[in-house]
């Protein structure tokens, strides 16, 4: 029952958090940290730069096509509900509280406090690119989250800031810790006799429960810091200085991937200073969708998904 | 209560208020752009109205436009703040300049809007007028006289308001003038001598020596500078003398005897005060004379000596 706490855990488990880092047999999992992450945030950067829906529709595709590829499909999909919520609150928020926008679609009436709120078409395309912009940038994080090594990225990081990879690796390990803790604690009261009976919940028992709650919860939080400790231990941070550098030759996934990052920021630079993918929602909208608009959606696509064809080495290198 | 087919009183409350927000909230609302106001104008000017930028009799607006809306359509705007405050007009940007503050104000038939153009609908007939200037002597110019005929014709809006005419001299030639300029606008002015007029809000017109007009609170603010009353203009205490100043709020100018003022300004959310004053009655006369839209058009108050106009404040070069 009591897993190991910060060591990766062989079975999935059903009742595991959202994202969960698990070492799989794909070209992303195999590259270093270094390169897969910098594959995402190049992904990530791609979103930020762009306002056009082409190219966001563009780059989430890829990104749903890389997840696929990374067999992270199914992370990618929990988190997607939770994303989603966002991205359709600000598609909703921006056109009722932006007054911006010529073309208007309805009058809403006069709200205390806000004034007319009139629904314009370019504050309704604003908000779901916004929204879209968000999904594309949240999904390219969460594929970083599920299929980088956050060992080995904490590992590098180490390098360049030993007390920053500390705090991260005691944020991230105290994350699960605390959310192994809760998820027992709840499982527990499930199990009480009197969560069946509403009416026996008065405000004497909620009270006494939650105290008891309380005192589990301190009480384990001895074992928890033990537990912590050996994780950090483990992961060489016994002695508190700076660690070697690892010599270690690059692979083709690790090429591909540094290379897929490195491209991806290319194109998308080049675009950008081109005046490629412009779209603006205000006052009027405005949408360039010719061919040189195309070309860099298809090109975008196509980078993003390259590295995934080196697939040598990689079965061999996966484990479980 | 379950069953009960009674809703219990505070559920009543809640009904209630629910149903006047849904009243508010439904209140002109509507699906597409809605009715096109007529006769709306719009003016875009520089310091103080001394530079045109844009002046359109009959510009481009579609349905219940705002204000905002109205500008965008005719000029090229950039708005900060999630699009509710303009921060240039066709490339005149606000910020400092020179070391002053300058910004761009907008005025709805004459007075200083209160919010932002983005919540202010148009109405039949309004003139909005945007201005860039400095603003380091005063913050607010709460009334201008350079949209006449509004707020004759209307008050921010689109209700009419009454419309009083005070006069040192009632009978008087500059009275009388003043009046029958308003009448044939189809305004129905009422008259009466200075401070005896009914407490009823309504736009005032005050007739009369700067020593007489003065008694009233509204008009003596001039006297304390722009700071108090919006006016770049201060009258002395004898009201011998007019001080023209320029947008820095510093003395650019005296005038003296026969000088007139034509000037508006505005106590809080009061109605605006328009004054038709003078050093004497040869200044009021001047100011009287200068009641007509031809000579306020554009102007944020006017000052008149000798035969010349002079725009206020004064605005150099």
């Amino acid at each position: 029952m009591v897993a190991v706490v910060g060591q990766r855990e062989a079975v999935p488990c059903r009742a595991a958090g959202h994202m969960r880092y698990r070492r799989r047999p794909t070209p992303l999992h195999a590259a270093r940290a270094g390169a897969a992450a910098s594959y995402c945030l190049a992904l990530m950067a791609c979103a930020v730069l762009f306002d056009s829906p082409l190219v966001l529709g563009a780059l989430l595709l890829a990104v749903m096509l890389a997840a696929r590829a990374a067999r992270s499909g199914r992370e990618l999909l929990r988190v997607l509900p939770y994303v989603g919520g966002l991205a359709l609150t600000a598609a909703v928020l921006n056109p009722l509280f932006s007054h911006q926008g010529l073309t208007v679609i309805a009058r809403l009436g006069h709200l205390p406090g806000v004034g007319e709120i009139d629904l314009t078409l370019e504050a309704v395309v604003f908000g779901a690119v916004a929204g879209l912009k968000l999904l594309v940038f949240t999904l390219a994080f969460a594929l970083m989250g599920a299929a980088v090594d956050p060992d080995e990225l904490l590992r590098a990081a180490r390098r360049v800031s030993f007390r920053s990879a500390l705090t991260a690796s005691l944020a991230t390990r105290m994350w699960t810790v605390l959310e192994r803790d809760a998820r027992r604690l709840a499982e527990a009261q499930r199990c009480r006799f009197d969560a069946f009976d509403p009416a026996a919940m008065t405000r004497r028992v909620r009270v006494s429960r939650g105290i008891g709650v309380v005192r589990a919860v301190a009480t384990g939080a001895l074992d928890r810091a033990v537990d912590v400790a050996a994780t950090l231990e483990l992961r060489g941070y016994a002695g508190a200085h700076r660690p070697p550098r690892r010599r270690r030759r690059w692979s083709r996934q690790d090429l591909a991937f540094a290379a897929g990052a490195a491209g991806i920021i290319a194109v998308a630079a080049a675009s950008r200073a081109a005046g490629v993918g412009d779209f603006g929602a205000y006052p009027t909208l405005y949408l360039a969708a010719g061919v040189r608009e195309l070309a860099l959606a298809v090109a975008l696509v196509t980078v993003a998904l390259l590295p995934f064809t080196q697939r040598r080495g990689v079965q061999r290198g996966a484990g479980p | 209560m379950r069953g009960s087919p009674h809703p219990p009183p505070g559920g009543r409350r809640h009904s209630a208020a629910a149903a006047v927000l849904l009243i508010t909230l439904l209140g002109g609302c509507g699906l597409g752009p809605g009715p096109t106001p007529g006769g709306v104008r719009l003016t875009v000017t520089d310091d103080f109205g001394s530079r045109l930028i844009y002046a359109g009799a009959r510009p481009r607006i579609s349905g219940q436009d705002t204000v905002m809306r109205l500008l965008q359509r005719n000029a090229s705007v950039t708005t900060r703040y999630g699009g509710g405050f303009v921060q240039s007009i066709d490339g005149r940007a606000g910020g400092q300049i020179g070391g002053r503050p300058i910004d761009w104000f907008y005025y709805v038939n004459g007075i200083e809007a209160s919010v932002g153009a983005a919540s202010t609908t148009l109405h039949a007939g309004d003139r909005i007028w945007w201005d860039r200037h400095d603003w380091g002597a005063t913050m607010d110019t709460p009334a201008v006289v350079g949209s006449f005929p509004e707020p004759f014709a209307r008050v921010d809006g689109g209700q009419p308001m009454p419309i009083r005419v005070e006069c040192e001299q009632p009978a008087g030639a500059a009275c009388q003038l003043v009046s029958a300029r308003l009448g044939a606008l189809g305004a129905h002015a009422s008259r009466s001598s200075l401070g005896a007029g009914a407490a009823a809000p309504a736009v005032r017109v005050l007739v009369g020596r700067w020593q007489a007009v003065r008694a009233d609170p509204t008009a003596a603010a001039l006297e304390r500078g722009p700071a108090a009353s919006g006016v770049y203009l201060r009258p002395d205490r004898s009201g011998s003398t007019l001080t023209v100043l320029d947008a820095a709020g510093r003395a650019a100018g005296v005038l003296r005897t026969g000088s007139g003022l034509v000037a508006a300004t505005r106590a809080g959310d009061a109605a605006p005060v328009w004054l038709i004053s003078g050093t004497d009655s040869v200044g009021v006369s001047a100011a009287a004379g200068a009641f007509d839209e031809r000579d306020l058009h554009g102007h944020f108050a006017l000052a008149l000596s000798g035969g010349r106009r002079l725009s206020v404040p004064e605005v150099g070069g």
